[in-house]
């Protein structure tokens, strides 16, 4: 009976279809990860709401309500908005650099009163958009068409370029995977992977006589953590420990001595699933991992079942987006990867994170939601 | 997941996936083109590539979480164990005895560098001059040039100059994490705490009693000071060195049953945060390692000895209607009665020569010994090991004795002449002085005889209702205490208008609780004293002013008047 209401030839859904077509259990995911993470506030507060874990509910809360109003508006609009919504990004990431906010510190925040956002978050969820819209106007063989390649070079070389200045390599980075595993979703041909791989090992040697002194140093200081000035060989040190006191079953809840007594660093940022590990155990960290795991699923399959080629690249995008940050965070803490500023999603306090992921997801639901629609390759505004 | 990459996207493929989170309910149209259909089909098996690479890394980062959870017994314990151990011990706490903080310790960071390490010394040299403008280019440069494994570079950073130096991303610079004392509440009792040295030991005050105590960390060491009663005391102090233009005013409040300090001030004072800027008098503690002659207060002890003895009466008389001539020296009185003066009336109005024949009456091995019993002869066992050893005319003589009956001559300092006085008024009970809270029964023992420190608590209330100590009153509070107004020694002999001048009290009259000493260090004559510049006009008021404000603080109760005693008894005949 549903059938009666979409065919091929796009008669459109009511707002009601898309409530149903609304995935809660999705929902249910995401409160779960969010509720691990407010009670993990709570206990590094020391039982206390005041003063991390009343506020991330708080964002917690309007994230869910940008979900909501992303989600129910049409993928087409978003996809006539993806350029658009580029644009400003970019000119914000410009602004910050060249402009405003120059201040002392790291200071490239734009203040929306309730969190302050940092162009280069949503800079990535818009690259994203667009690529996924310029790919969506291309055929499997323009792909990769070195011509065609142009276009998304600029788009991901852009911000890359305006972040490493800043300098933030580790987001600049980021940028950059997430729009090669978007050209490698869209279907470009092994044979520029191959041969960009094989050209980033050759210019290495280039790239580092390029360097000034100062940044060689810096790599190197990168690359020998024992000569990092944070001694970041202590972070690690204690967030093994941290991991390891936990056991099967860990020390309770708000039990921990390695994070209580203050020997963990950012416990409640960046550091929070050693915290997380030692009070819950073992159990609650593979717990937390199997909840991101099971949302990951849903990104993919949503993937897989989209029939526009726009709402799959923007599903993928979205979720290798939301992959990195777990992988890289939790391999942080590890000790499998360097110490770098990654938040773990949903779980560790930040704003800036808390509502870029949000606005993602409440992509990804759009694209599920509409996922059965077919959009030509060159649509005409659609409003 | 991967099982299932050939589906279609028929009817079939809806479910794929988690129950939960795939529920499609529009039906897949049928026909499609087929350029679509390869591009999606490709991206499918893309996709797939994806899912195997997110298992993949998954499986380290899960593997790696078990590794490090099953095996907690292993290196677990160990590594707890190196935590403990980094930075240096905490010191205990100083708390006043409400529990107020005076001391703690926060955790800051150190900069070092490991010379070895530094691959650029110009260039770092550089960078964290201009990172931590107050450390010098050249100097920086030296320390890192050579192949010295460890330098400091600047101790306990603000975490401003921490976030500075690490964003410079310099190789070879390295923070060691250290504890840094802080005295929240900055200048006071900044002479009672003393301070620590950058390695966090104590040298001087309390700090350097914790050093050689046996427990240097647990528990807050709980010191017998009141912090609202010594705000108190050292802010009125300094509005009155303010107003009077005196050098430097000592203070001290004492618990006259326990000896407990309840606030001790010397001003000029200093941040206890940071003693390096301060001058030398600025640290100097004149209330417990400065010697002082206490000029007239010191009648007091001269009287209560006399008394005590058993041989003098408040109604004995002597006369003072001539100065003294002893060899070269003329002892005469700054407020000359020219007559025969009771004990009351020589203590009331001052009386040099009448105290000093009083003192030769009772013989100067008696009044010495008394002095002894009282403490006032030997160094002072304190807590604190800023305490001053007196200073005693090299032979006792009856010269020296009737010099000393009136405070010239022997040197004391302010908290041993507040303990003594404390004996005075207390009932007659020796008295040992502590800057630590005594929650115990103090040990007691019996200097003087009841009779003769309930006359010494009329005496002294008497020169508050008559005498030169007039303005020392407080209504609700009454005070009781003696002036003292001393040259100071010079070269060669005394300063006529380098005064110390001093009023030694205790309060309240009608049940002593507290004795008090207030001392001002060359007081200069204002508009409102006339032109003087005695204790009467500073040292007393002053007084005043302090009672007002510490007695609610110490939870006294007003009373609606109180008289000496005495008057009635030997007065009348005098006057």
């Amino acid at each position: 009976m549903v059938d009666a209401f979409l065919n091929a030839s796009g008669r459109e859904m009511s707002l009601k279809d898309k409530f149903f077509e609304f995935n809660w259990g999705f929902l249910l995911l995401i409160f779960a990860i969010a509720a691990m993470g407010l009670a993990m506030l709570y206990s590094v507060a020391e039982g206390n709401f005041d003063p991390w874990a009343s506020r991330q509910a708080v964002r917690f809360g309007i994230g869910v309500c940008v979900l909501f109003v992303v989600a129910f508006v049409d993928i087409r609009v978003w996809m006539n908005l993806a350029y658009p919504a580029y644009g400003v990004a970019l000119a914000l990431l410009v602004g910050v650099e060249f402009i405003g906010f120059r201040g002392m510190g790291a200071q490239r925040w734009i203040d929306l009163g309730f969190i302050q956002l940092q162009p280069s978050e949503l800079m990535k969820i818009t690259l994203i958009l667009a690529l996924a819209r310029y790919f969506h106007g291309l055929t499997l063989d323009q792909v990769s068409r070195l011509r065609f390649l142009v276009v998304p070079a600029l788009m991901i070389g852009a911000p890359f370029y305006l972040t490493l200045r800043q300098p933030d390599l580790g987001t600049a980075m980021l940028i950059a995977i997430v729009g090669v595993v978007l050209l490698f979703m869209a279907g470009l041909a092994w044979r520029y992977f191959i041969i960009g791989g094989l050209a980033a090992i050759g210019a290495v040697p280039v790239a580092w006589g390029m360097l000034h002194e100062y940044q060689k140093q810096r790599v190197l200081t990168f690359l020998d953590p024992e000569s990092d000035p944070l001694g970041s060989g202590y972070h690690i040190l204690q967030s093994k420990i941290a991991l390891g006191s936990g056991g099967v079953f860990g020390k309770g809840f708000m039990e921990g001595t390695q994070s209580h007594l203050n020997f963990l660093p950012e416990k409640h940022t960046d550091f929070i699933f050693t915290m997380l590990a030692e009070e819950l155990g073992l159990v609650g960290g593979l717990t937390l991992l199997g909840l991101y795991v099971m949302v990951l699923m849903f990104g993919l399959t949503v993937g897989l079942q989209t029939r526009n080629q726009f709402g799959r690249l923007l599903a993928i995008g979205i979720t290798v987006n939301f992959f990195l940050y777990i992988f890289i965070n939790t391999a942080m803490v590890m000790g499998l990867v360097p110490v770098v500023g990654v938040p773990l999603p949903l779980v560790s306090y930040g704003g800036t994170a808390m509502l870029t992921l949000m606005l993602g997801f409440g992509f990804l639901m759009s694209v599920y939601i509409h996922r059965n629609y077919e959009i030509t390759r060159n649509p005409g505004a659609f409003w | 997941m991967v099982g299932r990459s050939k589906q279609t996207q028929s009817e079939a493929a809806p479910r794929l996936g988690h129950d939960l989170i795939a529920r499609p309910r529009f039906a897949a149209p049928r026909n499609k083109t087929m350029p679509e259909m390869t591009r999606l089909d490709s991206g499918r098996r893309r996709i797939m590539l994806t899912v195997v690479m997110f298992a993949m890394a998954f499986a380290v980062v899960t593997g790696r979480l078990v590794v490090l959870g099953m095996a907690p017994g292993s290196g677990g314990d160990r590594l707890v164990a190196i935590a403990d151990n980094v930075g240096p011990i905490q010191r205990r706490d100083i708390v006043d005895r409400n529990g107020e903080v005076m001391a703690t310790d926060i955790i800051t960071a150190s900069l070092y560098a490991d010379a070895r390490k530094v691959m650029d010394a110009q260039e770092t040299a550089r960078l964290l001059a201009q990172a931590l403008p107050d450390l010098d280019q050249a100097s920086l440069e030296e320390k890192l040039s050579g192949n010295r494994a460890f330098v400091w570079l600047k101790r306990d950073m603000t975490p401003r100059e921490q976030v500075a130096v690490h964003n410079l991303g310099q190789p070879g610079l390295a923070f060691q994490r250290e504890q840094k004392r802080v005295y929240p509440n900055g200048s006071v009792a900044a002479h009672v705490l003393g301070g620590v040295d950058i390695d966090n030991h104590g040298i001087a005050g309390i700090e350097h009693y914790i050093d050689r105590s046996d427990a240097t960390t647990g528990e807050p060491l709980v010191l017998s000071l009141d912090l609202r009663v010594q705000h108190a005391l050292q802010t009125e102090l300094q509005i009155a060195v303010d107003e009077f233009s005196a050098i430097g005013a000592t203070g001290v409040v004492l618990d006259i049953h326990t000896g407990e300090v309840i606030a001790m001030a010397s001003l000029p004072d200093f941040d206890a945060n940071d003693p390096g800027s301060a001058s030398d008098r600025a640290r100097f503690n004149s209330a417990t390692l400065g010697v002082y002659e206490m000029g007239s207060t010191f009648k007091a002890f001269s009287v209560a000895a006399a008394l005590n003895s058993g041989r003098v009466q408040l109604s004995t008389e002597y006369d003072a209607r001539e100065p003294i001539r002893v060899s070269r020296f003329t002892i005469n009185d700054y407020h000359a009665q020219k007559r025969f003066l009771t004990v009351p009336e020589l203590f009331m109005h001052s009386s040099n020569i009448g105290t000093a024949k009083m003192v030769l009456e009772l013989g100067r091995e008696e009044h010495r010994s008394f002095l002894g019993q009282l403490g006032l002869l030997t160094r002072t066992d304190i807590e604190l090991p800023e305490s001053g050893r007196p200073l005693l005319p090299g032979t006792w003589t009856d010269v020296s004795a009737m010099t000393i009956s009136y405070g010239h001559g022997l040197s004391v300092t302010p908290l041993q002449v507040v303990a003594a006085n404390a004996t005075l008024v207390n009932g007659g009970f020796g008295v040992q002085p502590t800057f630590l809270r005594r929650d115990g029964a103090v040990p007691r023992a019996r200097v003087l005889t009841t009779e003769t420190s309930d006359a010494m608590r009329a005496l002294y209330r008497l020169v508050v209702e008559r005498g030169t100590g007039r303005s020392a009153d407080v209504v609700g509070y009454p005070v009781m205490g003696k002036t003292g107004t001393a040259e100071k020694a010079r070269a060669g002999g005394y300063a006529r208008n380098a005064l110390l001048t001093s009023f030694l009290s205790a309060f309240p009259a009608n049940d002593p609780k507290y004795a008090m000493l207030i001392m001002f260090d060359e007081p200069q004559a204002t508009e409102n004293t006339y032109g003087y510049a005695t204790a009467g006009w500073n040292a007393a008021p002053v007084t005043s002013r302090v009672v007002q404000r510490i007695a609610p603080i110490l939870g006294l109760r007003p009373v609606q008047s109180w008289s000496s005693p005495v008057q009635s008894a030997s007065f009348a005949t005098a006057e």
